[in-house]
């Protein structure tokens, strides 16, 4: 758990400190906070032996649901 | 838009090390055994007249990418929410080539190596590659590309002593549904994931030798498998080779008296980190191109992040990514590579008439 945090504590101050010295746009700071917390999110959860359901598993419901696969 | 141009060779070498990509390890046409071959030249000429596609609507719509056109055909809401739908195609793509490579890493040579590890250190080496540029990109090609077919020439010419030539016999024993079936999965992986390309295309230099590039290197891809397929089943036979999981692997350990191990991962870290870069850029060029951003290198390192953790999350073991990549990959891309390519054709050609009357 503590390895994730620092991880993505390092990626987000490496990008956002440039981001904020370059003076960006609000678009790329919420793109980029929302990619970050969704991968921040499943990693606590992996890290946590907490497995959310992949998207890998939904487009099979999906694909069952419609009646494509058997 | 930016100015990048890459040259045709560039853009051919690219297209093969892309074509290329995971089926150094991964065999989808394993489905049909000792027929694969046919399988592989069934689905090839599938996979030609898909890469075709992409080619025309390319060229019937010059300097303008996928989303462009996207925008353009179908207006821009409707063409701004597949250009999101494809940008998740193209994360989700290179997750599934990154824990590929994570798996025959992780199984093959550093067996006590956190797959995490292996991936996040090559997605480091690719997000460099992705943040250089599509020309960086075409000249690596250039270099890289020439190790692929040296090193299949080194495997195959030092198992020309092991091989039983009549081993892909007899042909057609269990009937054809099996060779349609793979056929079916070779245009899906790798034919149809070239889609990615629709938003390179527009870097080509000569736009007129585009058609050509595409097909030559699909024929390329096509005489390898089938090259590959030979080797393969004629060294372990087709009940081995049926239950293998890395089938190049197992042929190499064939070899007498040296390891060749590490030129298979050569292979793969050149043709899966070529793959890998192109969708990440495609993904990162869709997004910020919806999103109004200038440029696409402010997205590139969550992108990343995501197809790293994405590539974890996924699949539970080998064997899940197996049967999803086998049964369920070429249902879901069918949409992407086919449907929505065929009617941006049709809406171009449409417009290219429209234009002449």
């Amino acid at each position: 758990m503590l390895m994730v945090i620092a991880i993505f504590t390092i990626l987000i101050i490496y990008d956002f400190q440039k981001f904020i010295r370059k003076k960006e746009q609000a678009r790329v700071f919420v793109i980029n906070i929302f990619i970050m917390a969704a991968s921040m999110t499943v990693s606590f959860l992996l890290a946590a032996g907490r497995r959310p359901y992949s998207p890998s598993q939904w487009v099979e419901a999906l694909l069952n649901m419609i009646g494509v696969l058997k | 838009m930016e100015k990048e141009r890459i040259s045709s060779i560039q853009m051919f070498l690219l297209l093969s090390g892309f074509l290329f990509g995971s089926t150094v390890i991964l065999a989808p046409t394993t489905g049909a055994k000792n027929d694969a071959w046919l399988a592989i030249i069934i689905g090839g000429v599938g996979g030609i007249f898909l890469m075709w596609v992409y080619a025309s609507i390319a060229l019937l719509n010059p300097s303008k990418n996928l989303v462009d056109i996207l925008q353009e055909k179908l207006g821009k809401v409707i063409g701004n929410i597949i250009g999101i739908m494809y940008a998740w195609y193209f994360i989700h793509l290179a997750s599934l080539v990154l824990r590929d490579f994570g798996e025959f890493i992780c199984t093959v040579t550093f067996p006590d190596t956190p797959m995490v590890v292996v991936i996040g250190v090559f997605a480091i080496v690719l997000l460099y590659a992705v943040n250089s540029g599509v020309e960086v990109l075409g000249r690596v090609s250039e270099v890289l590309m020439i190790i692929v077919p040296i090193v299949i020439s080194i495997i195959s010419i030092s198992l020309i002593n092991v091989h039983d030539l009549t081993a892909f016999l007899p042909v057609l024993e269990n009937g054809m549904a099996p060779v349609l079936g793979a056929a079916f999965s070779f245009i899906a992986f790798p034919f149809g994931e070239t889609v990615a390309f629709l938003m390179l295309f527009q870097h080509i230099n000569k736009k007129e030798k585009l058609s050509k590039v595409v097909i030559v290197s699909a024929i390329l891809s096509i005489l390898i498998g089938i090259f590959v397929f030979f080797r393969d089943i004629s060294v372990l036979g087709g009940d081995l080779m049926a239950r293998s999981t890395f089938i190049p692997h197992i042929t190499a350990m064939f070899i007498p008296g040296i390891n060749v191990e590490p030129l298979i991962d050569l292979n793969l870290s050149i043709g899966g980190g070529i793959k890998i870069v192109v969708c990440i850029y495609a993904a990162a060029k869709a997004l910020s191109q919806i999103a109004g951003i200038s440029d696409y290198r402010k997205l590139t390192l969550a992108i990343s992040t995501f197809c790293v953790v994405l590539s974890i999350w996924e699949y539970n073991n080998i064997l899940e990514l197996f049967n999803w990549a086998e049964k369920i990959w070429p249902l879901y891309s069918i949409p992407f590579q086919i449907v929505i390519p065929i009617l941006l054709l049709l809406l171009s050609l449409r417009k290219k008439k429209v234009k002449k009357l």
